[in-house]
């Protein structure tokens, strides 16, 4: 186990299955960057997909229980189209708006996946987007958009209206440096991952500072590049320690409660292929998955990652269903790994 | 030696080409003020080294995170040489990638690919027995040349004549004896899980959840353990003891010796014309000889012997060299600093090599890529000049527009002064009088059209200069 007890001797979360499997097309995921949690349960996994590969640029529709309900979306500049597609979030009608940080634009999509409209300009004006990568929308249906080469988070209306921006460049309280993963907190506030300053910092829907949580580093409560940041009812913070290839759990005063290393099972999906090609399934069945091996580097958790299967690896967010379940999507691992509270 | 002169800044610019991507012509004078020796100095021991770094590219380019292509690699590469302060750590990768050539379609995975650069990265300008025992154990090499499938009684002999044959001593030095008795002594050197790994190497598989990366492994009941007898010493050899024989060979010496003068002085013939074709510069592979000897096989002091000996400062040697695709682009791409973050163009950049012949971590064969003017035929002269041209026809490039801008602050403002000035942007580039005379003569004609602004009109003359035969060698 890599989970860290809490205080009270229990583990916070625990690991409860994986989803997903590598494909580039059709059921599957290909370099997932996001995992949107619609409100009736359907999960849409927007897939990057490997650069140069067109066809799996798409977004996989599914559920927690490994149901598949098709794609949408593809490569390329047309409208419902994606080049680096990056970020997804729902509003209170079961519209999706997806960011494209290539585009720099937004496309919207209703919950089946038809596209609906687009916005967003290329600059660095008021409104304008460069990069535009993590998006979050709040109880009245503003969307927040972190504007990741602007260092900023700007936040429009559904239809692409400019309403107000946070954050200007730098390592100061309330600065940023390429952001990357944002949310709206249940109480409002807006929490962003603020990667290139390897902290999370907490503003009010104004824009007024009101705290930042970690410091750079490899320790409990520190960060490297953090990708994505989730709240929940109760103000415990989750983040995606992309650079430790990690997640940290936070109370909500910020105090250190629990880091996941990764425990990835066999998906259905994934099951299902080793069953089917039984081949591979039987040398895998004979192999061992968690070898002991001297690393060149074993301070380097990327390198680690890529050789230890269950572990996190590019863990690019991080997500809350309406059960409490944290759902972490891993870009090179191509599956989320979805871990719930443990029963007090 | 301190530079005083254009010759001096010439010769510094000649060791940027050779040592690294090239120089833009602030950097050039930067070097220039240190002096040659300094130079040299900074080039073998870099201080405060920075590249665009893994955060930034894996962030906006996830697949050179997880690297299941094989194009992964070389596109991470192609960023780390237009950005490093230390190319000529990228330059010994290339030439080490050349020699122990390694790729598709035996090793369908970027990432043990990738690794296997990164340990030239850690290895390649240390001592050569190291590197030869590090690549021995590299598991992408193990995979290439079948060492996993060589077996305590039962061995397969195409690691242990590669190591010989190509890697470092050359045919005519060592038997078919040696041979057998190289691989006895490397059996029970493979990868981990090695069944599963190369059965989905095998088929290319990225199921379930993407690729392992391969780990090495010794595996101490597979190895051959009674006494050998190698290049006439006897023992109970394991893969480190060959190694070590093979690194006291004068042979190695001056396969190695001949290989670095190759990469790094003149074009020699294609290995396979060695047994029977004296070097270029003999006396230059004895000094060399005598500096991998006298320090203990290092890597270094023989580059240091060579960027300060007389035959690599040697007039007649500059512009000798066909810049290989990859010190093409990447010097290119130095000059025009488009890559000042990560950009999905660099795709494309990276492409580019493959279409002039140079696939990064997909040699043609064990033997890697036949260097010189080889890279050269109509299809791929036509990729090189119009890749260079269209390069310094982007006015939005940061690289250009700075160029231009330096340029129209020159005070040479004749047709010639124009060229001079054009010439030392491109990084202190001299030309010879045929190449001159047609840059002057379209320098005349306003850059092609008298509608063109300054700016285009210099940036045509950029162009011009780029698809020059002075441009395209180093």
């Amino acid at each position: 186990m890599t989970t860290v007890q809490t205080k009270a001797g229990t583990e916070f979360l625990s690991y409860a299955l994986s989803v997903g499997m590598s494909a580039d097309s059709g059921r599957g995921c290909y370099y997932p960057t996001d995992t949107l949690i619609g409100k009736n349960g359907r999960l849409y996994v927007i897939n990057r997909s490997l650069e140069g590969l067109d066809k799996g640029v798409r977004v996989t529709m599914c559920d927690i229980d490994s149901e598949y309900y098709g794609t949408f979306g593809s490569y390329g500049r047309g409208d419902g189209q994606f080049v680096w597609l990056t970020s997804g979030a729902m509003d209170s009608q079961g519209r999706i708006f997806i960011t494209d940080e290539y585009l720099h634009r937004i496309s919207a999509f209703d919950s089946d996946g038809n596209f609906l409209f687009t916005w967003g300009k290329h600059g660095s004006d008021e409104g304008q987007l460069d990069g535009p990568s993590g998006i979050a929308c709040d109880d009245s249906d503003n969307i927040y958009i972190a504007d990741t080469h602007n260092n900023r988070v700007q936040k429009f209306t559904s239809s692409g209206i400019f309403l107000s921006a946070i954050g200007s460049a730098g390592d100061g309280k309330g600065q940023l440096s390429l952001p990357w993963g944002v949310t709206v907190s249940p109480g409002g506030d807006v929490y962003v991952a603020d990667w290139g300053n390897d902290r999370i910092q907490r503003f009010k829907p104004d824009g007024e500072f009101v705290e930042s949580y970690g410091e750079p580093g490899n320790g409990n409560g520190q960060f490297t590049r953090p990708s994505s940041v989730a709240v929940d009812e109760e103000g415990y913070v989750y983040v995606a320690d992309w650079g430790n290839e990690r997640v940290q759990v936070l109370d909500p005063d910020g105090g250190f409660v629990q880091m996941l290393r990764g425990e990835a099972t066999l998906s259905k999906w994934a099951a299902n292929f080793l069953a089917v090609n039984n081949e591979e399934g039987d040398a895998r069945s004979r192999a061992n998955l968690e070898p002991q091996i001297e690393f060149f580097d074993p301070d380097d958790p990327h390198e680690v990652s890529s050789k230890i299967e269950k572990y996190f690896w590019s863990p690019m967010s991080v997500k809350l269903d309406a059960q409490g379940r944290l759902y972490v999507t891993e870009g090179n691992r191509h599956r989320i790994q979805i871990y719930q509270r443990t029963p007090l | 030696m301190v530079v005083e002169s254009k010759r001096d800044l010439e010769f510094i610019a000649h060791l940027m080409r050779r040592a690294g991507f090239g120089a833009t012509r602030a950097e050039i004078e930067e070097f220039g003020e240190r002096g040659y020796d300094a130079t040299v100095e900074n080039l073998l021991n870099p201080t405060d080294v920075r590249w665009m770094g893994d955060y930034m590219v894996r962030r906006f380019h996830h697949e050179q995170s997880g690297m299941m292509s094989i194009q992964a690699p070389g596109t991470n590469w192609l960023y780390r040489m237009v950005t490093t302060t230390d190319p000529l750590l990228e330059k010994m990768c290339l030439f080490w990638h050349g020699i122990f050539a390694t790729g598709v379609p035996k090793v369908a995975h970027g990432k043990v690919l990738w690794n296997q650069i990164r340990m030239f990265r850690r290895h390649g300008m240390s001592k050569f027995n190291d590197l030869l025992v590090e690549l021995s154990k590299d598991p992408a090499m193990i995979v290439w040349l079948d060492n996993y499938d060589n077996h305590k009684g039962a061995i397969n002999e195409n690691y242990g004549r590669e190591l010989l044959e190509l890697f470092s001593m050359g045919v005519g030095n060592y038997t078919e004896d040696d041979v057998k008795e190289a691989s006895r002594a490397f059996t029970g050197w493979t990868i981990g899980n090695t069944e599963y790994m190369v059965l989905r190497s095998e088929r290319d598989s990225d199921w379930p959840y993407g690729r392992i990366s391969w780990y090495s492994d010794y595996r101490t009941e597979d190895h051959d353990d009674d006494e050998k007898t190698f290049l006439g010493q006897t023992g109970n050899f394991n893969g480190e003891d060959i190694v070590d024989i093979i690194c006291q060979q004068e042979s190695t010496a001056r396969f190695i010796s001949r290989h670095m003068y190759h990469f790094f002085v003149a074009d020699e013939p294609p290995v396979p014309a060695w047994p029977y074709t004296p070097p270029r510069d003999p006396a230059a592979i004895d000094a060399l000889v005598q500096t991998y000897f006298d320090s203990g096989y290092d890597i270094k002091a023989m580059l240091d012997t060579l960027f300060h000996s007389e035959f690599f400062k040697d007039s007649g040697v500059r512009y000798e060299k066909v810049k290989s695709p990859a010190e093409l682009v990447a010097g290119v791409l130095r000059l025009t600093g488009e890559f000042d973050r990560p950009r999905r163009e660099i795709l494309d950049r990276g492409s580019q090599l493959t279409w002039m012949g140079q696939f990064l971590n997909n040699p043609p064969s064990v033997e890697g890529w036949h260097q010189g003017i080889e890279w050269i035929d109509t299809g791929t002269l036509v990729e090189r000049i119009n890749f260079a041209s269209e390069q310094f026809g982007n006015l939005d490039s940061p690289g250009v527009k700075s160029m231009i801008g330096n340029i129209l602050a020159d005070e040479r403002k004749s047709p010639g002064g124009l060229v001079d000035a054009c010439l030392d942007e491109m990084g202190v580039l001299s030309v010879s009088s045929e190449t001159r005379d047609a840059l002057e003569k379209f320098a005349q004609q306003s850059g092609g059209s008298p509608e063109l602004t300054d700016s285009e009109r210099i940036s045509m003359m950029l162009r011009l200069a780029a698809t020059t035969h002075d441009f395209q060698r180093a």
